[in-house]
């Protein structure tokens, strides 16, 4: 059957276009590796291992793969961020990566080089918001694709457990003003993500617009600055932060405050059943609890 | 606010380089400036230094030209222009522009189907989503398969994009004798500039002849034989509820030959009839001293 077959008889388009199936890992970069890693511990995520010939951390707990890319080249881009850490990549797992790539660049996305060195894996990407990549990965059921460029640090469990079975909830990003409706296009298009209605929201943080991943296993939400406060609000768009599904908020938040993370507490906001916040560190790392519940 | 704000020039009305361009346009009490790709690839230091002299000037910019030819086209041609658009694309945000025009394709290669057309140009607002820019599609009046702004707006609807929008120019409006009525039909919200110019004949029956006036002779607001017209098109877009950038895009190889102040000038008293005698903006109040105020 051809194309032209198919929209004669206007079979809607598959929901899941790139067959997408969660997130493999989300990546940091950064000047100051040690620093994060000190945060990224206290969050429950351990060191399992180290690039083969850059300098990139593999941090792991539960299913949660989280890479801190300290690499000169990768973490200069912080320097536009007021030298903070900034979430600099995400990859998505899927089917059939190379299939994901060209159905994402068709649609106008733009490819980003790779920056594998000999025998190293080649992980097709595109561009995201201000510079950052969005990786697609298909292995990483039988084998990861830290198996080939990673080298395992000896005597660590390479599966350290989750804290109260923590998993990926979401990303958040902080788009420019009045910029909502233009990314909402550019995810429904590219990755077939739907659109959340504003009554559904989920955490503590509802502000912006929600999107779901045709997956179903992860969230997106996009933040503008507040009109109010726009002449202050200098951010540029940005992957802002990591949401983090669990099944009782209290629960995590007691284990994590007893390994010295620290939650935003206020009036305004502060830990409940739904969700917490941790507080900013270094400028920048902020994660924030959801109550996700039992599939 | 000043009168002249909503109104800006076209650089590629000014003979000379962006450095007297700038400063003759700022000196004539403008706020911005539509830039154009030959202006800015010619720049002694290159793009980057280019956008440092916009930046020094004070002007915004309203937008970026002009990317051509980009829709219809299939494999290798499709491609091609791809990375053409990006190349723009990338100068354009590197001027800290927020709008690239891109005009109707007059190729014979590219195809008259209204749904490739929006799948590139839908193609097209996506590549510019992350870099924060808006496309504005404009029809050529010799355009091949689009030439008038309806057309124009059909397909931009069709593409469904919040960052693709319409481009609309009254020189092409009224080469192609577009009815203003039409006018009524389009979303304020969705059109993303309006550029201005008039001629001094009524007729342009022909492609070849649109083609000569349109790069040759055009002229001012107010200067040419359409200027009823031509304030009948402002006065329909500021009543839909257009509150956009208004550019002057004149190609006249005559202004190309004189003073850049002089030129500047035309386009200052071409805005001042638009702002006074057309849309009948206020002048702002002059501010009360402390003293007078005491």
């Amino acid at each position: 059957m051809t194309q032209d077959a198919k929209s004669r008889e206007g079979v809607p388009e598959q929901p899941n276009p790139l067959m997408l199936e969660g997130i493999e890992f989300v990546e940091f970069a950064t000047t100051k590796p040690q620093a994060l890693g000190q945060v990224l511990e206290t969050m429950g995520f351990c060191p399992i291992a180290c690039h083969r010939s850059r300098e990139v951390t593999l941090y792991r707990q539960g299913e949660m793969n989280v890479v801190v890319n300290a690499h000169p080249d990768d973490a200069r881009v912080t320097a536009t961020h007021g030298g903070k850490p900034v979430l600099s990549a995400v990859a998505f797992r899927t089917r059939d990566a190379g299939r994901a790539m060209a159905r994402c660049i068709e649609r106008g996305a733009w490819s980003a080089t790779s920056h594998a060195g000999a025998m190293e894996l080649c992980m097709p990407a595109i561009q995201g918001p201000s510079g950052s990549r969005f990786y697609f990965v298909d292995r990483w059921r039988e084998f990861s694709v830290f198996d080939i460029d990673f080298v395992s640090i000896p005597g660590v469990n390479p599966h350290p457990p989750a804290i109260g079975g923590m998993g990926f909830f979401g990303l958040v990003q902080y788009v420019g003003i009045e910029r909502s409706n233009d990314w909402i296009a550019f995810y429904k298009e590219l990755f077939g993500f739907s659109f959340v209605p504003d009554e559904q929201r989920f955490g503590i943080m509802p502000k912006g617009h929600l999107m779901r991943s045709p997956c179903g296993s992860f969230m997106w939400q996009l933040v503008e600055p507040d009109a109010w406060a726009l002449e202050m609000d200098l951010e540029p768009e940005s992957l802002r932060r990591i949401g983090l599904g669990v099944q009782d908020v209290s629960e995590v938040v007691d284990k994590l405050k007893a390994r010295g993370v620290g939650f935003v507490d206020n009036a305004s906001l502060h830990p409940g059943d739904r969700g917490a916040l941790t507080r900013t560190q270094l400028g920048s790392v902020s994660f924030e609890l959801v109550h996700q519940p039992q599939p | 606010m000043n009168l002249l704000d909503e109104f800006g020039m076209d650089t590629i009305t000014l003979a000379g380089p962006l450095e007297a361009k700038l400063a003759a346009m700022t000196d004539a009490g403008f706020a911005q400036v539509m830039l154009s790709a030959r202006d800015v690839v010619g720049y002694p230091g290159g793009v980057s230094a280019a956008a440092a002299a916009v930046k020094a000037s004070g002007l915004r910019a309203t937008g970026f030209q002009v990317l051509r030819d980009f829709e219809g086209l299939s494999g290798h041609l499709h491609q091609y222009k791809v990375d053409i658009a990006q190349a723009m694309l990338e100068m354009c945000a590197a001027m800290g522009s927020k709008v690239l025009l891109a005009c109707s394709s007059t190729s014979r290669h590219a195809t008259d189907d209204p749904e490739a057309i929006a799948r590139d140009l839908r193609k097209l607002a996506m590549m510019a989503v992350p870099l924060g820019i808006r496309v504005a599609y404009e029809a050529l009046s010799w355009g091949r398969h689009v030439s008038e702004f309806t057309t124009a707006w059909d397909l931009v609807s069709r593409a469904d994009c919040p960052n693709l929008g319409l481009g609309m120019d009254s020189f092409h409006v009224f080469a192609a004798n577009t009815a203003l009525d039409a006018i009524e039909d389009l979303d304020p919200e969705r059109i993303f500039l309006v550029q201005l110019s008039d001629f001094m004949w009524q007729e342009t029956p022909t492609f070849e002849d649109r083609i000569t006036t349109a790069r040759t002779f055009r002229v001012f607001p107010g200067e040419g034989v359409h200027s009823e017209a031509l304030a009948d098109l402002v006065l329909r877009l500021d009543r839909l509820g257009y509150r956009g950038d208004y550019s002057f895009e004149v190609f006249n190889e005559d202004y190309q030959q004189l003073p850049l102040n002089v030129v500047a000038q035309r386009a200052k008293r071409s805005a001042r009839w638009l702002a006074e005698s057309v849309l009948h903006r206020s002048a702002p109040l002059p501010r009360r001293s402390m003293s007078s105020a005491c």
